[in-house]
């Protein structure tokens, strides 16, 4: 088998074969906050995970530069969301050896969503369109990323395989109380229409048995008359009784929804890391707080 | 015996044309065997080299001639095309790593090759001037292939139509040259490399178009259940730059996209053991080919070419000597009434001779020399030789 070693020897791609020392730290990048919080939690000190989407920027839809592309090929992994998610992904041109699709286990599993174009901050005018993309808002979907994430880990560090290993226990062990926690949530808010002001939330809705309807509002931006008017024909039509922010609203957007007599609900997704990150699963503890709350004042209610 | 090679080297310089014939046409006899063989030789090892340094080829069933062929020396014969699946199922396998190539297009007579960042770490190609593939759009060019149509870094370069009556076939894309890759010796130096995801996009599966976005007017008076249609009118973008980039899309499940072959490298001999036989099933409308396998059968039939040009060579090489022979003796003739004055002039017989067999030593010599030079030239050029040879029949 000369040719075959021969061959192995000048393909530098080390992919399953080529383990890299136990004292060399791996350059994993991935295309949004789960991602990478998932691959440290993993990895440990054994990787240096790097996540280049500026912050304040959507992972989603960010373009990176020429120089940003080059440090991603370099990597020693790329974490992939799968799902259509980081479409930058598909116009770059990638090691395919090093690249992880993370969702590739569920891709059955995928929601099939209306085509949206709009237009707004830095990356310019964009669609939601195909596929929705957000699939670790399902913490069972986030468990199976985190798996295909240990798997590609563990190739690569083949002497850490069995730390690896302990930390996705840990991990999934966290994902599963987020699920039982989200799925509890999903029952007492059973029936009870909700507005979320962008269209993220598709399979967090489909996993925990929520209705919701989805506006295309920008986060931190007050809505206008002409949004609101929608917004009011959408509450009468479905009967919603709250609106989730994906981001903190501005004061005068919490107030116009208050005088609505609906309540708000802040769920971040955590798609991008902000200047204190609490971590993954602690962020989305704290979505869960503040839709805990909103299921109370609808049960007083 | 200074005597006899001064008349000698005074009667070659006398008849300096007849000589030179002489030397060249015995040179040439002598050397094309040794240069047929040495050109032979080189092309046997080129194509090995790079079928040896290839596991294995994946594609859809068919010649396996032509999947070896177009996958190692992209030849216009190309084989029945396969999908990305085909690559996805090695991925998947867990045996090997799985490269694919989308081969058939071209770019001012120059073969397109569409693949993925890997071939480059595969082939061991860097890059000479510029830099590697980034975005959608770019190409980088093989040494020959940047030489021969004078371009570099920052040119543009369009791909040529399939067929210029063929209205739904591939749209010429105006591709941005980013780099050059260092020279290696093999077909990789005259192709042009693209990303497969740009060879989607000429092949049409993928483009970008200005958005289809209706008016507020067009969709308060529109049907809203019916699905939303393009313009007919509306234009594709020929050229992608960093203004359209974004609108650029792929319509279709990724996996049935179009590709001509998957360079497959297993992780070791078992693995590669274990995924040749997966292909072993008779149902199956994929085929696995050992490149060295292939190509040793092919230099068979080219080895029994090369018997029969051995014969040639060798007839024709002995109809050539007998000519010579027949002109030395001619020219022997001639020299008859020569001969005859220098023994009137108190030459003897023996000394006579002596002159004649210095003559043809000395033209033997130079012939003997030429054919040596010739065939250590033949030993510089043969390997660069062998390459063009290959590369045009592969055209």
């Amino acid at each position: 088998m000369k040719p075959l070693r021969n061959a192995l020897l000048g393909f530098a791609l080390g992919c399953a074969v080529g383990a890299a020392a136990a004292d060399e730290r791996l350059t994993v990048y991935a295309v949004n906050a789960p991602l990478a919080t998932f691959a440290e939690r993993l990895a440990g000190d054994k990787a240096k995970v790097v996540m280049p989407v500026p912050p304040g920027r959507d992972p989603a839809f960010w373009r990176p530069s020429i120089a940003d592309i080059a440090a991603v090929q370099a990597a020693d992994l790329i974490l992939l969301n799968g799902a259509g998610y980081a479409q930058w992904t598909t116009k770059t041109s990638l090691p395919r050896a090093k690249l992880v699709d993370s969702a590739r286990a569920f891709t059955e599993a995928f929601i099939v969503i209306e085509t949206i174009t709009h237009s707004h901050g830095p990356e310019g005018e964009h669609s939601h369109q195909g596929i929705a993309s957000h699939t670790w808002l399902d913490f069972a979907q986030a468990a199976q990323q985190a798996e295909a994430i240990a798997q590609a880990l563990s190739r690569r560090l083949p002497d850490e395989k069995d730390a690896i290993a302990a930390a996705l226990t840990v991990l999934k062990a966290d994902l599963a109380a987020l699920d039982a926690r989200a799925r509890s949530l999903g029952e007492r808010l059973s029936g009870v229409a909700l507005i979320a002001s962008h269209p993220r939330y598709q399979y967090f809705a489909r996993a925990y048995g929520l209705a919701i309807e989805s506006l295309d509002w920008e986060a931190g931006e007050t809505p206008s008359p002409e949004q609101w008017a929608t917004f009011d024909a959408l509450v009468t039509e479905s009967g919603a009784r709250a609106l989730i922010w994906e981001g903190k609203p501005s004061d005068e957007a919490a107030t116009s929804l208050a005088e609505r007599g609906l309540a708000g609900s802040i769920f971040t997704t955590g798609a991008n890391r902000g200047p204190a990150d609490p971590g993954f699963v602690a962020l989305m503890q704290r979505n869960l707080d503040d839709l805990d709350r909103v299921a109370e004042t609808i049960a007083t209610d | 015996m200074i005597d006899t090679l001064r008349l000698a080297l005074a009667y070659i310089r006398f008849h300096a044309v007849k000589s030179a014939v002489l030397v060249v046409t015995l040179a040439a006899i002598l050397a094309v065997p040794v240069g047929v063989s040495r050109l032979m030789a080189a092309a046997e090892e080129s194509l090995l080299a790079r079928a040896e340094a290839t596991p294995f080829l994946i594609g859809a069933r068919g010649s396996r001639l032509d999947l070896a062929m177009s996958a190692l020396y992209f030849s216009d014969d190309l084989p029945e095309p396969t999908t990305m699946a085909a690559a996805d199922a090695v991925w998947d396998s867990d045996l090997a790593a799985a490269i694919p190539l989308h081969l058939g297009f071209s770019a001012r007579g120059l073969p397109i090759v569409g693949t993925t960042l890997d071939y480059f770490d595969f082939r061991s190609l860097s890059v000479a001037q510029g830099r590697g593939l980034a975005l959608l759009g770019e190409a980088v060019l093989g040494a020959e292939a940047a030489q021969r149509l004078s371009l570099g870094p920052g040119s543009r370069l369009v791909s040529s139509p399939d067929n210029l009556f063929d209205l739904s076939g591939a749209y010429p894309l105006a591709m941005t040259v980013v780099g050059v890759l260092t020279p290696k010796g093999t077909a990789d130096d005259r192709a042009v490399f693209v990303d497969v995801k740009t060879a989607w996009v000429i092949a049409g599966v993928g483009h970008g178009h200005d958005d289809v976005v209706p008016t507020e007017a067009e969709l308060a008076a529109a049907d809203t259940s019916a699905p939303l249609q393009a313009d007919p009118a509306i234009v594709e973008f020929t050229e992608i730059t960093p203004e359209n980039i974004e609108s650029f899309h792929f319509h279709g499940e990724p996996s049935r996209f179009p590709i001509s072959a998957v360079i497959a490298l297993p992780y070791d001999a078992r693995a590669g053991a274990i995924l040749q036989g997966r292909y072993l099933e008779p149902d199956r409308n994929d085929q696995i080919a050992v490149p060295r396998e292939v190509i040793a059968g092919l230099l068979s039939q080219l080895f029994r070419i090369k018997s029969l040009i051995d014969a040639v060579v060798v007839t024709v090489g002995a109809a050539a000597l007998l000519a010579v022979g027949l002109a030395v003796y001619l020219s022997l003739q001639l020299r008859r009434p020569e001969m005859a004055t220098a023994f009137k002039l108190g030459g003897r017989r023996a000394l006579i001779a002596r002159l004649v067999a210095v003559e043809s030593g000395l033209l033997l010599g130079a012939a003997i020399a030429l054919a040596a030079a010739i065939a250590i030239g033949f030993e510089y050029v043969a390997a660069d030789a062998a390459v063009w040879l290959i590369a045009q029949a592969a055209a």
